[in-house]
């Protein structure tokens, strides 16, 4: 089949539409109501589930600070912190770029171009986030221990073992899948913005 | 004319197109339905913005493809649908299956082209001239035939790559 065969193929989907028109009044107006668009935007219920447990954790630790008696307690509990605050900011700022329909009436290249930008950006947030939540999981594994039973989980030798060896080995097979996952879309993203760049 | 009766007479001139272009670029029923939404949606919005220096079609065209790429952003995050009713989700299921052959048969062809290509090839395919599509995209004329001709080589031998595949 070739392009022209393929035109034929296209003509003939709108005689399949216009037999069934469907598009009435009623519904073109339901549809520009912006009551009911404000309906279809739910689209980030995962997101905005992850700030709320970033925001729990660290309401959880600040109410708990008091029970950190040493510097090194204290100095972990502040990167917890801060890890939970980044986190809660990445998955605003991508709620944010969800939602936001740009200029309609751009170009098609120029929404593709933002759309290969955006892609690109994506990819490193999720390598950035990756990082954090290993950082994250080795500070919440030293703080429950204190928070609940007083216990100094970094005395056993068996815990540093864990962090640096197992949790880094865990980190960076974690890492190779993630950015195998999104390898693919990433190349595209990436030659869609060479072929724009020649345009 | 008012501004909403002139709207919903150039949605109802260009239903097909509409339907077409969101049928390309999502791969569900589901989808397919909340792009039409959010398109006709966008359209309304920026219907203040048609200027008349190209025809209507030419101008939701545009619209329609950039909402489809904004809206590429979401698909896979998407949890929850909203139908608008039960014969509205039910269209193309059903009643279509015309429609719905002929979508299989067009995307079996287009999803082994770049978001690039697939914007041209839909618009040379919808009987569009190299300005509109120069129009529409914002690459050159020149590139538009240039891109096209390449279009056309690629289909040729990923069609020849399918039948050697099929005939081993």
């Amino acid at each position: 089949m070739e392009l022209d065969d393929l035109k034929n193929t296209w003509t003939n989907m709108n005689n399949e539409v216009q037999q069934q028109p469907h598009l009435n009044t009623e519904k073109i107006n339901q549809m520009t109501s912006s009551k009911y668009h404000s309906r279809i935007k739910k689209i980030a219920y995962p997101e905005m589930a992850g700030i709320f447990i970033c925001i729990t954790g660290v309401a959880f630790t600040l109410f708990n600070f008091s029970k950190l008696n040493t510097v090194f307690f204290q100095a972990t509990a502040v990167v917890a912190i801060a890890v939970l605050l980044l986190l809660s900011a990445i998955s605003w700022i991508s709620i944010r770029r969800l939602n936001v329909t740009g200029d309609v009436n751009k170009p098609y290249a120029a929404t593709l171009k933002n759309f290969a930008v955006q892609k690109i950006r994506f990819h490193k947030l999720q390598k950035i986030n990756v990082t954090l939540s290993y950082l994250l999981l080795v500070s919440i594994i030293i703080l429950l221990p204190q928070f609940f039973s007083g216990k100094d989980i970094t005395r056993n030798n068996s815990f540093w073992i864990f962090a640096f060896s197992i949790g880094y080995i865990f980190l960076s097979f974690y890492s190779k899948w993630v950015s195998k996952y999104y390898s693919n879309s990433l190349r595209q993203a990436e030659d869609l913005l060479k072929e724009l760049a020649a345009e | 004319m008012d501004k909403k009766k002139a709207f919903i007479t150039a949605i109802q001139n260009n239903e097909g197109l509409i339907y077409k272009i969101a049928a390309v670029y999502s791969n569900t029923i589901e989808d397919r339905n909340d792009l039409v939404q959010e398109i006709i949606y966008q359209l309304w919005k920026s219907f203040d913005s048609f200027k008349q220096q190209s025809s209507i079609s030419t101008w939701m065209c545009r619209v329609a493809m950039n909402v489809a790429i904004y809206q590429l952003k979401t698909a896979k995050r998407k949890v929850t649908t909203v139908p608008l009713d039960e014969q509205f989700s039910n269209f193309h299921d059903t009643e279509n299956s015309g429609f719905e052959e002929k979508l299989q048969l067009l995307r079996q062809h287009l999803n082994n082209l770049n978001l690039l290509d697939k914007g041209i090839v839909m618009l040379y395919l919808d009987n569009k001239s190299y300005e509109e599509i120069a129009q529409i995209t914002g690459i050159s004329e020149t590139n538009v035939g240039t891109k096209i001709f390449r279009i056309k080589e690629k289909l040729k031998k990923q069609i020849i790559k399918n039948y050697n595949y099929g005939t081993r």
